[in-house]
């Protein structure tokens, strides 16, 4: 079997095409035939995300997307769930920095219910929000935080090196889950108001992927959402941009009952959508993504200071984007042996750059990467919204890979070069404090002495 | 701000035609060395998934070794006669492959992924690390570091600290159930290369293991692949090996785990019941997604959905170990957190669920909705071929007929309200539970007590 550079001879779109429609309200439409499983995907992308949260309302975006599933005109309650799951569906919502999504996987047969519900809650949510509601999500909310990242070791790092790596009133200093200050605060009022602001249909995206007929989805699409009003009400985010380099190492230790030291850090890179992010993407790989990278390879193979290490890319397209450097360490070893073997490796990657071999590796991972993604009517649905919002092109979703295997060493050499410096991060290091049982003070001081 | 012009209303939709769709069924046959083989070609499916069973289940460890089937496991990977652990590593990943190895009750698992274009190039990886893994000192004492490393972590992760704790408390203390799947610090510590390469000796043969390969094979000679490759690997007969019966101790009883200042308490509250060669099965499934399949089942609805005191709790079943001859079970559960001053009233609620179902039993809708969604959601869980192979491997782990999964779905149809209302109220006795708090004793201790759901212990969290 011939042994290409690439896996697919389309290099991970499968041959699959999308077709672009707008209604007359805005509403931007995209759908995507695949008739091989008689299953649907509807995605819906509505533009707004923490970024777009305001001083004091941070959390207000997710918590919104809570109210969305508590019923509309139409649609009573948990009727948003249970119909969906009556009729053999599974579906969700997420938010993060950039966007809010809300998502249906249908048998083929009740794509028209997930497209009925998400026009009666984008058209009408006003008409059923109310006070229970609200108390009642803002309650599940501060308990998915609880769950998710107060009650776990490590659990605020995310939270934490954000806020380091984007300054104060910049808009992605703030993580999605917002603070329990800001839950409390949020009001109805404040509901209500980013409702009429940012759920329109001229600020969202609809796709529909899998076994369609594309004319009949048309139909319905403009059956169900066309008659929803667009509105102007929106307002931009703030500027995100921000230099290059940071231009100094930040820093924050965190003492807390954590099971192990750890190094955390962010650097700073490139937007996404550019061909240097696609470049750091993999930078990261061959430095930190999978078992043969740099990185694993020295901390946790050779040197063995680590039980883990790897690096990470949160790609933004309205910020720089992040990578992420997670690694927890082994035994007793301290911090600082660790960080000046990570500093040997970037700057030796920053000299000499990936190997031809590298270069191959990192490619494949990451086109694996695109072919998971794009293997199921979901994932692709997700990604055609996906290059909708953030580049106005969601055809731009089928030729990623493509654009990522164009990449040559030098570029990522490049990239490496510019931004995987000891001036570009904020670092965190969690040294671990005895557990809070320790109740005598005495014993506490030789307990964190240990 | 003024509201919003109003949107033109439609009825509700209705459903149009379905489409046929069953689970799919895989090919059966074997390799001449003995190697059982089931295959299944998903048309689209870009990235193939192979995995790999092995009869080397947890209960054949030596005593005191509990662990060295997760590091052989996991040695598989780190280097064979051809490569080096480093080179294997690279060599999978410049397949854009990705290997993974886990040991539980039944076995050992290996679930390989790759491209389609790729196959035979990762398919003879895979065979290396099973035909002739080099198990080096090296790497098995720098394994046993990792896994040393890793348990810290564990248990400061409430969901795996509690169910530890369950474990512990449900079974017996000289079965192998009753420890963790992975050991602990004295075991693993333990452990080196000769008792890894003893177990592989002793439980690895083709003639026990099983292969499922699922994806696009178009264009794929799949028996010549896999003569090339898995076919290349030897080993001596089986031999028959005595499992022993699962039994637990289910009396109604909480032990706290301690963890003072937590914000919250993680639930684990359950014992062991039918497996999936009990009859009972389909509408065990059926009750216990009624009862927290998901947030608009009943125990979500409550304490949820009206009290916000979580951000969601489930109960279901999970096999164990399961045989023909019914000396399997499976683990039957409800999981979740709660913010640590509504632990009492949470648990209060969850108990009022529990009675109600049992005095009231299920509604016919709650079944019906309940069927429409575990029938009907099949075809969007299998559209990857991981899927379809983790089932497929299910099934043999399980000694369970290819045709399980497609059976099961038309049983879950044919069962009745009143079947699965006596299955789940079965599964979920309200004296007959093991609760298990990870938690602050002493913010919840009190509360709990007053509950009477049992005694409550408190231990530490280590």
């Amino acid at each position: 079997m011939p042994m290409g550079h690439t896996a697919t001879a389309q290099a991970g779109s499968g041959g699959l095409t999308a077709t672009e429609h707008r209604l007359a309200n805005g509403l931007r439409v995209v759908l995507s035939e695949d008739h091989l499983t008689p299953v649907a995907a509807v995605c819906l992308w509505y533009d707004v995300g923490s970024r777009h949260e305001v001083k004091g309302r941070t959390g207000l975006a997710h918590l919104f997307e809570h109210l969305m599933f508590q019923g509309s005109a139409q649609v009573k309650g948990n009727g948003h769930f249970e119909l969906v799951q009556g009729a053999g569906g599974s579906l969700n919502g997420t938010t993060s920095f950039e966007r809010t999504n809300y998502f249906e996987t249908m048998p083929a047969h009740q794509l028209e219910l997930a497209l009925w519900l998400e026009a009666d809650r984008m058209g009408s949510l006003l008409a059923a929000l109310d006070e229970e509601s609200m108390e009642n999500q803002r309650d599940v909310v501060k308990n998915e935080r609880r769950q998710r990242y107060d009650n776990v070791p490590y659990g605020t790092a995310f939270e934490k090196l954000t806020a380091l790596a984007y300054p104060e009133g910049h808009p992605y200093h703030h993580t999605p889950i917002g603070s329990m200050a800001d839950l409390d605060a949020a009001t109805l009022e404040d509901a209500r108001a980013f409702f009429r602001t940012y759920y329109a249909p001229n600020n969202a995206v609809l796709s529909v992927v899998g076994d369609i007929d594309p004319e009949q989805t048309l139909a319905w699409i403009e059956k169900y959402f066309g008659s929803i009003a667009s509105h102007d009400g929106k307002q931009p985010p703030r500027d995100g941009s921000l230099p290059d380099v940071m231009g100094g190492q930040l820093r924050e230790i965190v003492e807390e009952e954590v099971p192990a030291r750890a190094l955390m850090a962010a650097y700073r890179l490139p937007e996404d959508g550019t061909r240097a992010s696609d470049a750091a993407d993999l930078a990261l790989t061959v430095l930190g993504g999978g078992e043969s990278s740099r990185l694993y390879n020295r901390l946790v193979r050779r040197d063995r200071t680590a039980v883990a290490a790897g690096f990470g890319l949160l790609r933004l397209a309205g910020a720089p984007s992040l990578g992420w450097l997670d690694v927890k360490t082994s035994g007793d070893v301290e911090v600082p042996v660790i960080e000046t073997a990570i500093d040997e490796e970037l700057a030796r990657f920053a000299e000499d750059g990936p190997t031809a071999e590298e270069m191959e590796r990192a490619q494949a991972q990451l086109e694996r990467e695109w072919l998971d993604r794009l293997g199921t009517v979901a994932g692709r649905a997700d990604e055609l919204c996906r290059y909708a919002v953030l580049f106005g092109d969601p055809q731009l979703a089928l030729t990623a890979v493509q654009r990522v295997l164009e990449v040559t060493a030098e570029e990522v050499q490049e990239v490496a070069k510019a931004r995987l410096r000891p001036d570009n991060r904020a670092v965190l290091v969690y040294e671990p404090t005895a557990p809070a049982d320790e109740t005598d003070a005495t014993d506490e001081n030789e307990e964190a002495a240990k | 701000m003024t509201e919003l012009a109003t949107m033109e209303f439609h009825a509700q939709p209705q459903a149009g035609e379905p489409k046929p769709w069953a689970f799919p069924a895989p090919e059966r046959g074997s390799l001449d060395n003995g190697l059982t083989v089931l295959r299944c070609h998903r048309p689209g499916q870009q990235v193939v998934a192979v995995e790999v069973l092995l009869d080397a289940p947890l209960d054949a460890e030596p005593a005191g070794l509990d662990g060295v089937a997760t590091i052989m496991a996991r040695a598989f990977s780190e280097g064979t006669d051809k490569h080096s652990a480093e080179d294997f590593a690279a060599e999978l990943e410049r397949c854009g492959a990705t290997l993974d190895a886990h040991a539980d009750h039944p076995g050992v698992r290996l679930s390989l992924e790759v491209p389609a274009s790729r196959l035979a190039k990762a398919l003879g990886l895979l065979a290396d690390a099973l035909r002739a893994p080099a198990f080096a000192d090296g790497e098995v004492e720098r394994l046993v570091r990792n896994r040393l490393d890793e348990i810290p972590h564990e248990l400061a992760n409430p969901a795996r600290r509690a169910a530890k704790e369950l474990s512990k408390e449900l079974f017996p203390a000289e079965a192998r159930m009753s420890r963790p799947r992975q050991g602990t610090e004295e075991t693993v510590a333990a452990i080196d290369s000769a008792a890894v390469r003893a177990f592989y000796e002793r439980h690895v043969r083709p003639a026990t293991a099983t292969a499922v390969v699922v994806g696009d094979l178009t264009g794929v000679d799949l028996d010549a692949l896999l003569g090339d490759t898995l076919g290349a690997w030897t080993g001596s007969a089986a031999e028959p090996r005595p499992v022993p019966a699962v039994t637990a101790d289910d009396r109604g009883r909480v032990v706290i785990v301690d963890r003072p200042g937590a914000v919250q308490t993680q639930l684990l509250i359950g014992r062991t019941g039918a497996d999936r060669h009990d009859r009972v099965w389909p509408a065990q499934v059926l009750g216990t997604y009624c009862l927290g399949g998901t947030l608009t089942s009943r125990l979500d609805r409550v304490l949820r959905e009206e009290k916000g005191y979580t951000y969601g709790v489930r109960a279901f079943g999970q096999v164990l170990r399961s045989a023909p001859d019914g000396t399997g079970a499976a683990m039957l559960a409800i999981s979740g957190s709660v913010d640590t001053p509504n632990t009492g009233p949470a648990l209060e609620d969850l108990w009022t669920v529990l009675r109600k179902l049992a005095a009231e039993g299920l509604t016919d809708a709650e079944r019906d909705v309940a069927v429409q969604n575990l029938v009907g959601v099949a075809p969007l869980k299998y559209e990857t071929a991981a899927a379809v192979a983790d089932t497929l491997a299910d099934q043999v782990e399980q000694h369970l007929p290819d045709d399980f999964q497609a059976t099961l779905y038309r049983q879950l149809a044919a069962t009745g309200t009143v079947e699965a209302t006596a299955a789940v109220v079965n599964a979920f006795p309200v004296d007959r539970l093991v609760t298990v708090l990870v938690g602050d004793a002493a913010q919840i201790k009190e509360p709990v007590e007053a509950l009477g759901i049992g005694e409550v212990t408190v231990v530490a969290a280590e």
